[in-house]
C-alpha cells in the first residue's frame, strides 16, 4: 500500500508511545505493537522506507524504534 | 382529638409522621371543602387564616416537616387571596419562613389551587393532584403519614382540625376534650343548608341532637312544610328520616344507624322530595366526581342512575330494586375509595326510609 | 459429551422451569428482594415467602389462583379491578390482594360467599360494557377477561345492553404492527403502566375520568405520538385491545420456541409464537437475562425481512461486476468459488486471499469462517466489523484490565449511583438496555452524559441528565484528562484500592501526566468546548457519587484516539475503585448482536479464539493439533489493510459473510475502487446487499430463524439460537462454509452446530463450560464459564483482574488530523435511530420505514441560517473524500460547528464523505469526526446519480424488478 499511509499510521502509534516517561521502553512498545498488529508486509515496507529512505516523513523516535527493534525474522 | 371528614385521630397520624426518617417532610392542609352545603371551612380561611397558618405551623415543627402546603379548591377564589396575603404577612412578620420566630426551625408555606375535582378531597388523590398528576386514588397502605407527597412522610389534615390545634396548645386538651362526648371530643362546627330557615354555621359540642339542629337552630324548613329527610355528611351521606332525628350527633352513633357525620354539612328536605330522585342524583354525583380508577365506581355509578331510571319508570321494578342492592354491595365493599364506597349510603337509606317513593313508581306505572 | 442427539431438522422445543418458580406463570405482582421471609395462612395453606411479597402473589406461589385483571407481575401492582380482593381475619373490609403485603402469621381466605358476590357483581359491570364478540375476536382463548367471566362464575348481565358504552369507539390502526381497539378496554391501565414501568417513555395515558376514562396515545394516534412500538403495551394488554396485527389476521399461534434476537447487542430473548414453520408474532421472554421479558420495535415487530420479496434464495455467480447473474446450483457455486481461490491464491500467493465473518451470523458461523481462512487458505487475513465499531474496546480494556469485554451485567445498573454515558445513545441503539438504566435513574441515580450531541437520554420523561457535558467531537482524550486531573488533584483517588489491585508504576506514571497543568480542566476546556467549572463537578460526581458506572459506545471507539480514550476511560474506574462488583465498571456497549461473539470467536486477524494472538505458541499449537494444519504466526490483514493491497494490487479475493463493507466502512469511492480491484468477491448474504454489487459469487445466507447456534451480547452473555424454519436457501450459513472447505479439500464434518460449539469449547478456556445442553438448562451463560466458574461469570475481576494487576496508560491528547478548514469548516458526526439498524438491510425491509424513510443531516440553526438552508431543503455535504446529498432537519440537538447524521440507507451515501482517518492502535475508522462543508443545492450529487444508476443495473443483473431493493424516496430525488 501507499508508503505515505504507513508512514501516518505509524506516527499515530508513535504519538501515543512518546508521551510515556520512559523513552527507551516507548521505542519497544511501538515496535512491538507493529510486530503483534502489522501484517508481514506492512512491517516489510516500513521496514524498506526506513532503511532506503531513512524513513522520510517518520516522527524520530517511531524511526529509531523500527530501527532498532521491529525484527521481521520471528515474533515474540 | 377526633377530626376531620374521616375521623382518624390527629395525633395517631403525627406521631407516625414523627417517627419516619427522612430529610424532607411535609405537612399539608386539605381546604377541597367539596361537600355541598358546607362553608365551614371557608369562613375560617377568609375569617381567620392565622389560625390555620398557626395550626399548620405547629404541625410542622412537631413533627420535622419543613415545607406546608393549603391544598385549596378552585371554587373559593376570596379565600385565595385572603390565604395569600396571611402568609405573606405572616413570612415578613417572621411567623414563617427559614428561621420561625427565632427558633432555627424552618416553615415555608403556599397555597395551590384544585382544579375542580371533587373526589380530590380524597387524600390520596389530592397528593396525586398536588404532585401534577392526574387525581387518581392511591391504594393504601402505605400510609401518606410514611409514604405521602412526592414519596415523603406527610401529615395530611383538613381545616378544622389544624385550625383547632392552637386552642388545644393555649388552653390545654382538657379543655378541648371536655366537649363532646364518647370518643368525640372537642367541637364540631355544623353547616345547616337546604330547605331551612336560619341556615349557617353552628359550631358546638358534639352530642347535640340532630332535632335540636334543624328546629332550635334552624328554625324549621324554609317553606314551613314538615322536613321529611336529612342528608347529612355531604352527598355521600345518608338520608336520616324523621324517626332519626334523635341521633346526637357524634361519629360512633351515627356509624350505628349507617349514618355519616363526614365535615358536619347538614341539609334538609322537606316533604316534596322525591327520594328516588335523590338517589339518582347520588349515583349521577359518584358518575361525575368518579377518578375512574375502580370498576365498581366507574361503570357502577353510571349503571346505578340507569337502574333507577328503569325504577322510576316503572320497568321491572322489584328486580331493578334487588339489582340496585346487589350494586350498591358491590360498590361499598369493592370500591377502591370512600366515593364508590359511599355512594350507597345515600341510595341505600333513601331505599330503605323511603320505600314508598321507589315502589310506588310501578303503581302509577300500571295505572 | 452429550447424549443428546442433534439434527438439523429437529426442532428444538423449549423446556419448562428448571427451577420450582414457573417462568409461564404470571405472578401478579413482582418479587420482592427482601432477605427477611414472613410466613402466613392462606386459605389453610402455609406458605413462607420475602417480606414486602403481596397477598396475591403468595397465594400464587402457593398454588392458589386467585382472581386478578389489572395485575401482572412485570409491573407494580394499581388496585384497581378489584377482583382479587380477600378476606383476612382481624381485618374489616375486603382488601385487594395485589396491594396488601403479607404480614407474619396472617390468615388470608381467598374464595368466600362475600368474595364471590363482589367479584361477580365487578364482572357483570365489564360485561355490561364491552363487546359479545368473543367467538370471533382476535383473542379467544387467549383473553384474560374471558378466563375472569369464567372464574367468577358471570351468568348474566342485569343492567341489559342499552345503557352507556364504549363500543362504538374507533380501531386505531396507524401503528403498522398493532392495533388499538378502544372498544374491548377494560381500562385496566395496564398499558399505561407498561409504557411508564417497563419502557420509560411515558407515551399513554388514560384521558378524561370516570366512565369517560380511556387510553389516549398522544393527541391523536399511536404513529403521531411518542410512542416508540416497543409493543409492552401489546404484551401487557390483558384483552383484544391492543394486540399484533399478524395475530388478528392469521390467528393465535399453536407452538413456540425461545430464540435470540438477532438485531442489537443486548440480545433479547424471544419465543418466536409460531404456526407450523410460519413466524406469528416474537414475544419477549420473562426469562431473558438480558431482557427479562420487555422488547423493541426490532426484535419485537421487524422480522419480516427474513421473507421480504428482495430475499435471494439461490446461489448465483458471474464472470464481471458488468455481467448479469446467473442463477446455479450449490454445486456448482461452491465449486466456481473454490476453483477462483485456488487459481488466485496459486497465482499471487497465499496472502492475497481474505475473508471477513459476520457479526449478524453464530458464533458457530464465525468460528468456521476464521477457520476456513485459517487452516485452509493458509493464512491471518481475518477480520470482522468489529474493525470498524469496537476493535479499541478489544484493545484498550486488554491492555488495561486484561480482557476484551465489559465488566457487568446489564442488571448492574440497577445498584449504580452515578451513570456515565460517554458517546452512545441507549435509548435509541440498546433500547431494552435503556429502559432498565431509565428506571434506575427515575430512582434516583444521577446521570452524566458526554456527547456532542443532546441525545434523548438527556432530557425525557422524569429522565434528566445531572451534566451533559456536550463536548467537541474529536477531544475524548481531553476531557477524560481533564475528569482524571480532577479527581488526582483534589484527593479523589481511591489509593487504597490502586495499591491491591494494581500495577503501582503505572498508576504513578499516569496520575504525575494527568496532574500537569495542561491536563487540568482549565486549560483544556476551550478545546474541549466545555466549562471548567462543569468538567470539575462531574469528575466529583463520577468519584464520589457512590457506584459509579461508565457506558459507552462507537462516540469513545470511532476515533483516531479510539483505544487511548477506551483506556482513559479504564484508567478513571481504577483510580476510583470502580470496577470489580456490581454496579460499577466499564460496560461498552457492543452495537450488533453478535459483534462480541465474532471477537470472541477469533474474526480478528492476530487472535484466535479467546484472544490468544497468534504468536502464542501454545494457543498455535493446539489449533494446529486440533485441525491438523500448520498455522501461521503472523497477524494477518485488516479490512483497511485489504483494500488498500487490493487496490495496490496484491490482493485478489474476498470471501465475505454477512457484511456490507460499500455501505459500512469509511471513504466508499474507497472501498468500491479496492473491490472492483479484486477478481473474485464472494458474498454470503440475505440480500443483494451493497458489496454484493462489486462480486463474482453469491451465497444466499439463512435468517436466524432458520439455524441454530448461539450469540453473545455486550454483556458476554451467551444465548442460544434456535431453527423454527427450513432454511429458505436450504443451508444453515456454516454449512455453506463447510461446503467451501470441503472443496478446497479440507472436509469440515459437523453434522450440527452444536458439534461447532464444542469443539470451540474443547480449545477455548474461557468457553469450556459452553454447550448447547448447558444453554438449555441455564437459559444462557456469561463466560468465563470454565472449571472455577460453571455456570458462568456475571461480574468480572471481583478479586483480580483478569491479567492480575490492572495497568494505567497515559492518556495524552493529539487532536486529530482532521481539522475544521476554511473549506471544511463543520464537523460532522454519526449516530443510530431507534427504528432502523446499522445499514438498514434487515429493518429497511420491514414496516420500520413508517419511522425513518430516509436519512436526515441535523444542523443547528445558526449553521442553517448563515447558509441559507431551510428545514427539509436538500443540503450538499462535502468532505476531502467525497460528496453527497440529504434533507436538512434544523435542530438545537447538535451544537453550532457540528452536523449529524445516520446511514441507514445506501443512497444516503453517508459513507462517501466519511475518510481513511483512524485509531492508531486498531484502524478503526474516525466516522465521529469529519470535516466537511454544507450548501443547499438543488441536485443530487455525481457519486449518488452514478450510484442509483449502477444499483438499478446490479439488481436488473439479478433478474429481479428495479423497484424492489430502493425506497421510494430514490425515485422522488430524480427532482429535487
Amino acid at each position: 500500500m501507499q508508503i505515505e499511509h504507513l508512514v501516518t499510521m505509524a506516527n499515530q502509534i508513535g504519538d501515543f508511545f512518546k508521551s510515556f516517561p520512559d523513552q527507551e521502553q516507548a521505542k519497544k512498545d511501538i515496535a512491538n505493537h507493529l510486530m503483534r498488529f502489522w501484517a508481514r508486509n506492512m512491517r516489510e515496507q516500513i521496514l524498506a522506507h526506513v532503511n532506503n529512505q531513512n524513513g522520510d516523513g517518520l516522527e524520530a523516535i517511531v524511526r529509531d524504534a523500527i530501527k532498532e527493534h521491529l525484527n521481521n525474522n520471528s515474533i515474540n | 382529638m377526633a377530626v376531620g371528614g374521616a375521623a382518624f385521630p390527629t395525633g395517631i397520624k403525627w406521631n407516625t409522621v414523627l417517627g419516619c426518617e427522612s430529610e424532607q417532610k411535609y405537612i399539608v392542609c386539605n381546604a377541597d371543602e367539596g361537600d355541598s352545603g358546607t362553608y365551614s371551612d371557608r369562613m375560617i380561611m377568609e375569617g381567620d387564616p392565622f389560625v390555620l397558618i398557626e395550626g399548620m405551623t405547629i404541625a410542622a415543627i412537631a413533627v420535622g416537616a419543613t415545607q406546608g402546603y393549603i391544598y385549596l379548591r378552585s371554587e373559593y377564589p376570596h379565600a385565595l387571596v385572603t390565604l395569600n396575603s396571611a402568609i405573606e404577612a405572616a413570612n415578613q412578620a417572621g411567623y414563617l419562613g427559614d428561621n420561625v420566630l427565632g427558633s432555627g426551625k424552618a416553615f415555608h408555606l403556599e397555597v395551590r389551587r384544585a382544579a375542580g375535582a371533587y373526589v380530590c378531597g380524597e387524600e390520596t388523590s389530592m397528593l396525586e393532584s398536588l404532585e401534577g398528576k392526574r387525581g387518581l386514588v392511591r391504594f393504601k397502605p402505605p400510609l401518606p403519614a410514611i409514604e405521602g407527597l412526592f414519596g415523603k412522610p406527610t401529615v395530611v389534615n383538613n381545616v378544622i382540625s389544624l385550625a383547632s390545634v392552637p386552642v388545644i396548645l393555649d388552653k390545654g386538651a382538657a379543655y378541648y376534650a371536655n366537649y363532646g362526648m364518647g370518643r368525640s371530643r372537642g367541637t364540631l362546627p355544623i353547616q345547616l343548608a337546604g330547605n331551612i330557615k336560619h341556615g349557617g354555621l353552628v359550631e358546638l359540642a358534639f352530642g347535640i341532637t340532630l332535632r335540636e339542629l334543624l328546629y332550635d337552630f334552624g328554625g324549621g324548613s324554609a317553606t314551613g312544610r314538615p322536613i321529611r329527610a336529612v342528608q347529612v355528611g355531604g352527598p355521600l351521606g345518608a338520608f336520616l328520616p324523621e324517626s332519626q332525628f334523635d341521633t346526637p350527633l357524634d361519629y360512633e352513633e351515627f356509624t350505628k344507624i349507617w349514618a355519616v357525620l363526614g365535615h358536619g354539612g347538614i341539609v334538609a328536605f322537606d316533604d316534596t322530595v322525591d327520594m328516588a330522585k335523590m338517589a339518582r342524583y347520588a349515583f349521577e354525583f359518584c358518575a361525575i366526581e368518579s377518578c375512574g380508577k375502580c370498576t365498581p365506581c366507574r361503570i357502577g355509578s353510571t349503571r346505578g342512575a340507569e337502574v333507577i331510571d328503569k325504577i322510576i319508570a316503572g320497568t321491572d321494578t322489584v328486580k331493578n330494586i334487588k339489582l340496585v342492592r346487589d350494586l350498591s354491595d358491590t360498590m361499598l365493599n369493592g370500591s377502591l375509595c370512600a366515593l364508590g364506597g359511599m355512594t350507597p349510603y345515600p341510595v341505600l337509606s333513601a331505599m330503605n326510609h323511603f320505600p314508598e317513593d321507589f315502589e310506588m313508581k310501578k303503581a302509577k306505572a300500571a295505572a | 459429551m452429550d447424549d443428546i442427539k442433534y439434527s438439523n431438522t429437529q426442532q428444538h422445543d423449549h423446556e419448562h422451569s428448571r427451577t420450582s418458580y414457573d417462568d409461564q406463570l404470571d405472578y401478579g405482582t413482582p418479587a420482592s428482594k427482601s432477605d427477611v421471609q414472613v410466613t402466613l395462612t392462606i386459605d389453610d395453606r402455609e406458605i413462607t415467602v420475602p417480606e414486602g411479597t403481596s397477598i396475591m402473589r403468595a397465594s400464587i406461589m402457593a398454588g392458589i389462583n386467585v382472581p386478578k385483571l389489572c395485575a401482572t407481575d412485570s409491573l407494580e401492582p394499581f388496585g384497581s379491578c378489584r377482583l382479587c380482593v380477600v378476606e383476612i381475619e382481624g381485618r374489616r373490609g375486603y382488601p385487594a390482594s395485589c396491594t396488601t403485603p403479607v404480614a407474619e402469621g396472617l390468615k388470608v381466605h381467598t374464595q368466600t360467599s362475600k368474595l364471590a358476590d363482589i367479584r361477580r357483581g365487578t364482572m357483570e359491570l365489564y360485561i355490561s360494557d364491552h363487546p359479545l364478540d368473543c367467538l370471533t375476536c382476535a383473542a379467544n382463548g387467549d383473553c384474560e377477561l374471558q378466563d375472569m367471566a369464567g372464574a367468577v362464575g358471570l351468568r348474566e348481565v342485569r343492567y341489559g345492553y342499552e345503557g352507556e358504552n364504549h363500543l362504538k369507539a374507533e380501531k386505531d390502526e396507524s401503528n403498522p404492527y398493532f392495533t388499538f381497539d378502544p372498544s374491548k378496554c377494560i381500562v385496566c391501565s395496564r398499558c399505561v403502566r407498561a409504557c411508564e414501568e417497563t419502557q420509560g417513555t411515558f407515551a399513554l395515558t388514560i384521558s378524561g375520568r370516570g366512565f369517560e376514562s380511556k387510553v389516549a396515545a398522544g393527541i391523536n394516534n399511536f404513529l403521531e405520538s411518542e410512542c416508540v412500538s416497543c409493543g409492552a403495551c401489546v404484551q401487557a394488554c390483558p384483552t383484544a385491545t391492543l394486540m399484533e396485527k399478524t395475530v388478528i389476521e392469521q390467528g393465535t399461534p399453536e407452538h413456540s420456541v425461545t430464540t435470540t434476537c438477532a438485531y442489537c447487542g443486548v440480545g433479547c430473548s424471544f419465543d418466536a409464537e409460531m404456526k407450523g414453520e410460519e413466524v406469528i408474532r416474537m414475544v419477549p421472554n420473562k426469562n431473558g437475562g438480558a431482557n427479562h421479558g420487555h422488547s423493541c420495535v426490532k426484535g419485537r415487530f421487524a422480522w419480516g425481512y427474513a421473507t421480504h420479496k428482495d430475499r435471494i434464495t439461490t446461489p448465483m455467480i458471474r464472470k464481471s461486476i458488468s455481467d448479469p447473474w446467473q442463477t446455479v446450483s450449490w454445486d456448482e457455486a461452491i465449486n466456481y468459488a473454490a476453483s477462483e481461490i485456488q487459481r488466485i491464491q496459486s497465482k499471487y500467493g497465499k496472502d492475497a486471499v481474505g475473508g471477513i465473518t459476520s457479526s449478524r451470523c453464530t458464533n458457530e458461523e464465525v468460528y468456521v469462517v476464521q477457520k476456513l481462512v485459517r487452516a485452509v487458505f493458509g493464512s491471518n487475513n481475518v477480520d470482522t466489523c468489529a474493525r470498524v465499531c469496537h476493535s479499541p474496546t478489544g484493545y484498550g480494556l486488554k491492555q488495561t484490565i486484561g480482557e476484551s469485554a465489559g465488566t457487568q451485567t446489564f442488571d448492574s445498573v440497577m445498584e449504580s449511583d452515578v451513570i456515565f454515558v460517554i458517546g452512545a445513545n441507549p435509548t435509541d441503539g440498546h433500547p431494552v438496555f435503556a429502559s432498565q438504566m431509565k428506571r434506575r435513574l427515575r430512582e434516583g441515580a444521577k446521570l452524566i452524559i458526554a456527547d456532542p450531541r443532546a441525545i434523548d437520554l438527556v432530557a425525557s420523561p422524569h429522565v434528566k441528565a445531572d451534566y451533559h457535558l456536550k463536548l467537541q467531537p474529536g477531544t475524548n482524550v481531553a476531557l477524560v484528562s481533564a475528569l482524571a486531573h480532577v479527581i488526582v488533584s483534589e484527593g479523589l483517588v481511591n489509593e487504597a484500592f490502586v495499591k491491591e489491585r494494581c500495577e503501582w508504576d503505572s498508576f504513578v506514571a499516569w496520575r504525575d501526566f494527568v496532574a500537569l497543568p495542561e491536563n487540568s480542566p482549565e486549560a483544556l476546556s476551550l478545546a474541549i468546548g466545555v466549562p471548567a467549572e462543569e468538567l470539575r463537578a462531574a469528575a466529583r460526581l463520577y468519584a464520589t457519587g457512590g457506584n459509579a458506572a461508565i457506558y459507552y459506545g462507537l462516540g469513545v471507539t470511532e476515533h483516531s484516539q479510539g483505544s487511548t480514550m477506551v483506556m482513559g476511560i479504564a484508567n478513571l474506574a481504577m483510580a476510583t475503585g470502580n470496577i470489580g462488583r456490581e454496579g460499577v465498571g466499564v460496560n461498552p456497549l457492543r452495537g450488533q448482536n453478535n459483534v462480541q461473539g465474532s471477537c470472541d470467536m477469533g474474526s480478528m486477524p492476530h487472535e484466535f479464539t479467546g484472544y490468544r494472538h497468534v504468536s502464542d505458541d501454545a494457543a498455535r499449537a493446539l489449533f494446529e493439533a486440533a485441525w491438523g494444519r500448520p498455522l501461521s504466526a503472523e497477524p494477518g490483514l485488516r479490512i483497511p489493510n485489504m483494500l488498500d493491497y487490493a487496490i495496490e494490487g496484491s490482493f485478489k479475493a474476498l470471501y465475505c459473510v454477512g457484511e456490507d463493507i460499500v455501505q459500512s466502512d469509511p471513504n466508499t469511492q474507497h472501498v468500491t475502487h479496492a473491490l472492483e480491484s479484486m477478481e473474485c468477491v464472494i458474498v454470503q448474504d440475505l440480500f443483494l446487499n451493497e458489496t454484493a454489487m462489486y462480486a463474482h459469487v453469491f451465497f444466499p445466507g439463512a435468517s436466524f430463524l432458520e439455524k441454530s447456534g448461539t450469540f453473545t451480547n455486550a454483556e458476554r452473555r451467551i444465548s442460544p439460537v434456535r431453527r423454527v424454519m427450513t432454511p429458505k436457501n436450504g443451508k444453515e450459513d456454516w454449512e455453506v462454509t463447510a461446503a467451501l472447505s470441503h472443496a478446497l479439500g479440507y472436509p469440515m464434518d459437523y453434522k450440527h452446530a452444536s458439534d461447532i460449539l464444542d469443539e470451540v469449547a474443547r480449545l477455548t478456556p474461557t468457553f469450556k463450560g459452553v454447550s448447547f445442553k448447558k444453554l438449555d438448562e441455564l437459559g444462557s451463560i456469561q463466560w468465563p464459564c470454565d472449571d472455577e466458574h460453571p455456570a458462568g461469570t456475571p461480574t468480572m475481576h471481583i478479586d483480580e483482574f483478569v491479567r492480575g494487576k490492572g495497568k494505567f496508560f497515559v492518556t495524552k491528547y493529539v487532536p486529530t488530523s482532521e481539522k475544521v478548514t476554511p473549506k471544511y469548516p463543520l464537523i460532522l458526526t454519526t449516530g443510530r435511530i431507534l427504528s432502523q439498524y446499522n445499514v438498514g438491510a434487515q429493518t429497511r425491509r420491514t414496516q420500520n420505514v413508517a419511522w425513518h424513510k430516509e436519512d436526515l443531516v441535523e444542523i443547528h440553526p445558526h449553521d442553517a441560517e448563515e447558509r441559507g438552508i431551510k428545514e427539509n431543503d436538500w443540503v450538499g455535504i462535502a468532505s476531502r473524500a467525497g460528496e453527497t446529498v440529504l434533507r436538512a432537519k434544523i435542530s438545537e440537538r447538535v451544537q453550532p460547528g457540528v452536523i449529524y447524521t445516520t446511514f441507514h440507507h445506501p443512497e444516503s451515501g453517508a459513507n462517501v464523505i466519511t475518510t481513511d482517518n483512524s485509531d492508531w492502535a486498531t484502524n478503526c475508522p474516525e466516522f465521529k469526526v469529519t470535516a466537511v462543508q454544507v450548501t443547499r443545492v438543488s441536485q443530487l450529487s455525481e457519486w449518488q446519480r452514478n450510484y442509483q444508476e449502477f444499483s438499478d443495473t446490479q439488481i436488473a443483473f439479478t433478474g429481479k424488478n428495479p423497484e424492489a431493493n430502493t425506497d421510494d424516496r430514490l425515485k422522488q430525488k430524480t427532482e429535487v
